[in-house]
């Protein structure tokens, strides 16, 4: 098996589980390529770029170069001849990290434009096996990965929040439903559905949640969340980890059958709903007695039975879609997001390509968590951003939040003037209601006088953030820097405080990290209300500078523009688990 | 060129060369069994069998990509090649195990002039391609530029035979470099056509089960 006498042990170990990880699929993916660069100009790194390096079968050659050292039989007697070659150092693991993980989101498109058929996205995921299983990876996936064999789920959710963030939006919803029997149903057995969630629904975008609860309301479903084992992401797919892969759907799995549901769900969730129904049961070897459905399916079926009406005048806007690499190219759901759209918007248009042609958010493959990547993923976005531009669209609807995310980044760093929403929110806002009653925000519930603390170096911003919140009840402080954040905390602790990350001099961050590390301020929740430089990405990392310096992640994210609902409802959230904690 | 030579060229050289290739093919194919398969353990949702028998047509079908549908040209050019290819092995057979009366004269042998001298062209063109496009040359080997090379040289021997098949000379040269083809076709990139019917058949059954392929049209 070659000589490895000089290498390290971890380098050693790479090439070994490289040799292990061959399957059929594999060995003919790796020995069929011809080098006829078919492919090239299907990648949005290439054609961002034109750099060769970017190029699918130049990437793909990182790969198989060791498939050709180690299986091909030319390979082992002349090397040179057919481009084999070993990993040596340390470096190379490096420099193959760049490649399977930074210069690839495993999105397919080149596997679709392959005259022979090489699923390259196949060689990436199993490179990216190799190198995760040595620790050689980008921080976030590690960090992710590492949550989710802790706690089950990628965003490290205690059971506390969870249930507590459940049972807040149930009052938030009986308050807009008017309904004070509504419930999100937790643990309930012998349900028709049990739903599983991105835990990006739990800790940041309750909207989809919210959505998904009042359409199954109105469409009286018996339906479930469980307790455990309701996060249907799975870095396994990302992170080329079969046994991480494994661990996520035996709990998925495992909830659904103790709850005796009829069929697991997911929520509108890309890489979850492939590493659900279609990766999962073939990792945990299970033959599972119950279908598996996406969020989308059971939404056209809920049309088409009449269970609910949408009125597509309730959403007067022009809106494209955009298909979710692993719906579209990996998960075979194409159609009933647009028969959902046609029903529930004012305009549709389509993108172009579309379908299995589309291209990537460029936000796949877990790239939204490889902070080291993103200019680089920021760059290659404009194929996707020129994409969106052409449509017109007033919104991009999408059925991923991976996606939602990537597409919010690229929008902002290219300035385009559209917003991002999953198609079950459009679904919701479409819906006709048997009795529509509607409840201003600001009736829900608050806790009295609570002290908020607004850090924005804005003053149109202060102002706009002060307003929303005195009329909506609270109280609050300002601040426009660091030092003057510090001046206030010195003479009263608010409730809550509200940090811009963009602020001249000593940053948000900064600020962030010297409350996090402080004793007397660490139980203060914090709601990061930030936009982006587009001129500076960098500035706004604060997913690496938290991975970095290892802090708690913020209580609440939200976005400038701001949307004064969302905001409020963080807000709100992030109280009331104060409280109750 | 010495009758006895030509004979060798014509009968023990070619089974030479196609015992090489058969018993390498063999081992090839044996090997690649010897691998176990990724198994779907889900329902299907789409249609394995329609997606397999598309994808394995889409070789015929270029307006099922859009690599193809953007650069036509390259279709057309790997359809004379191969088509080339094709009939320049059937014509080294017809002359070792026939006689060169059979492509002599008449519609068949203005054809094989044609397809010889277009697949030529057409070789050349990638040679080109592979040389001087800065992205084909950062994904080509030794054996990417030798194999091309090749076919490059035997299009060319298979056109000066083909339009005087009597020439023993070019008749012998061109009839060692098929066998010389054959052989080392096994050892090379050009032993693609071995894998391209697994290659198809996994990407139609992997992406048919999921109700991926064949692709719903888009726009």
């Amino acid at each position: 098996m070659g000589n490895q006498t000089n290498k390290s042990e971890r380098v050693s170990a790479a090439v070994q589980s490289f040799q292990k990880k061959m399957n059929r699929q594999s060995i003919i993916s790796f020995g069929v390529c011809v080098h006829c660069g078919m492919c090239t100009e299907s990648c949005h790194y290439y054609l961002a770029t034109h750099d060769t390096r970017m190029a699918p079968a130049y990437k793909a050659d990182r790969v198989r170069k060791l498939y050709k050292k180690y299986f091909d039989w030319t390979g082992k007697l002349l090397p040179r001849w057919v481009g084999a070659g070993d990993l040596e150092s340390e470096s190379d693991l490096q420099e193959l990290m760049d490649v399977v993980f930074g210069s690839c989101t495993m999105c397919r498109r080149c596997t679709f434009n392959c005259p022979m058929g090489v699923d390259k996205a196949l060689l990436m995921r199993i490179a990216r096996g190799v190198l995760f299983e040595q620790g050689v990876a980008p921080k976030g996936v590690i960090d992710v990965a590492k949550d989710q064999w802790e706690t089950g789920n990628q965003m490290g959710i205690s059971d506390e929040e969870y249930l507590e963030t459940i049972e807040w939006l149930t009052e938030e919803l009986q308050a807009e439903l008017d309904d004070p029997t509504f419930e999100i149903p937790i643990d309930k057995k012998n349900c028709n559905i049990v739903y599983a969630v991105n835990p990006r629904e739990i800790k940041y975008a309750p909207l989809s949640l919210m959505a998904a609860a009042k359409i199954f309301y109105v469409a009286k479903e018996s339906w479930t969340m469980s307790s455990k084992g309701w996060d249907n992401t799975n870095f396994g797919l990302f992170a080329g980890d079969n046994a991480l892969g494994a661990h996520m759907g035996n709990l998925v799995f495992d909830s659904v059958e103790r709850l005796n549901g009829k069929m697991l769900v997911t929520s509108e969730c890309g890489h979850g709903y492939r590493a659900t129904a279609w990766e999962s049961p073939n990792w945990t070897g299970r033959d599972l007695k119950f279908p598996i459905y996406n969020f989308l399916e059971i939404m056209q079926d809920y049309v088409l039975s009449g269970r609910i009406i949408l009125d597509s005048s309730l959403v007067p806007y022009k809106v494209t879609y955009h298909d979710p690499c692993n719906l579209s190219r990996s998960g075979g759901i194409t159609e009933e997001p647009r028969f959902l759209l046609t029903r529930s918007v004012a305009e549709f248009i389509e993108m172009h390509p579309n379908r299995a042609d589309n291209f990537c958010c460029t936000g796949g493959g877990g790239a939204m968590s490889m902070s080291e990547y993103a200019k680089r993923r920021l760059e290659t976005a404009i194929v996707k951003a020129n994409q969106l531009k052409s449509t017109g669209a007033d919104i991009v609807a999408t059925a991923c939040h991976n996606c939602v995310d990537g597409l919010t980044d690229l929008i902002k760093h290219y300035k385009l003037n559209m917003k991002v929403k999953l198609v079950g929110e459009l679904v919701a806002d479409a819906m006709v209601f048997e009795k529509v009653v509607a409840v201003p925000v600001h009736k829900v519930a608050v806790p009295a006088e609570k002290v908020i603390l607004i850090v924005d170096d804005e003053p149109d911003v202060v102002t706009f953030l002060s307003t929303l919140f005195i009329d909506n009840g609270f109280r609050t402080l300002t601040a426009a820097s660091y030092e003057q954040a510090m001046e206030i905390l010195a003479l009263e602790q608010p409730d809550l405080i509200t940090l811009d990350l963009i602020m001249p001099g000593t940053n948000g961050l900064d600020l962030y990290h010297t409350l996090r590390t402080d004793n007397e301020f660490k139980e203060i929740p914090i709601v990061f209300v930030t936009g982006v430089n587009p001129d500076n990405p960098k500035q706004l990392d604060h997913r690496k500078f938290i991975y970095e310096h290892q802090l708690p992640k913020p209580d609440g994210f939200v976005e400038k523009p701001i949307d004064k609902e969302f905001l409020l409802m963080t807000v709100r959230k992030c109280l009331e688990q104060k409280v109750s904690t | 060129m010495d009758a006895n030579l030509i004979s060798f060229l014509k009968h023990e050289l070619h089974i030479i060369a196609l015992a090489i290739m058969f018993t390498v093919y063999v081992a090839k194919v044996l090997w690649i069994l010897r691998f176990k398969p990724m198994v779907e353990r889900t329902p299907a949702k789409g249609n394995e069998r329609k997606a397999i028998a598309t994808s394995f047509f889409s070789i015929a079908m270029p307006w099922s990509m859009e690599s193809t549908r953007k650069k036509w040209y390259k279709w057309v050019e790997f359809s004379i090649f191969h088509i080339g290819i094709a009939f320049a092995i059937i014509t080294s057979f017809m002359v070792s195990f026939g006689s060169v009366g059979a492509i002599e004269g008449g519609a068949f042998q203005r054809f094989l002039q044609i397809i010889f001298v277009a697949s030529l062209v057409v070789s050349l063109v990638r040679t080109s391609r592979r040389v001087f496009s800065p992205v084909n040359r950062a994904i080509s080997h030794p054996d990417d530029y030798f194999s091309i090379g090749m076919m490059v040289v035997w299009f060319s021997l298979a056109v000066l035979f083909v339009f005087e098949p009597h020439n023993t000379l070019k008749m012998g040269l061109y009839l060692a470099v098929t066998a010389f083809l054959i052989a080392y076709v096994p050892f090379s990139k050009m032993s693609h056509y071995i894998m391209w019917p697994f290659a198809r058949y996994y990407f139609g059954k992997h992406f048919g089960h999921r109700g991926v392929y064949p692709k719903i049209k888009g726009t």
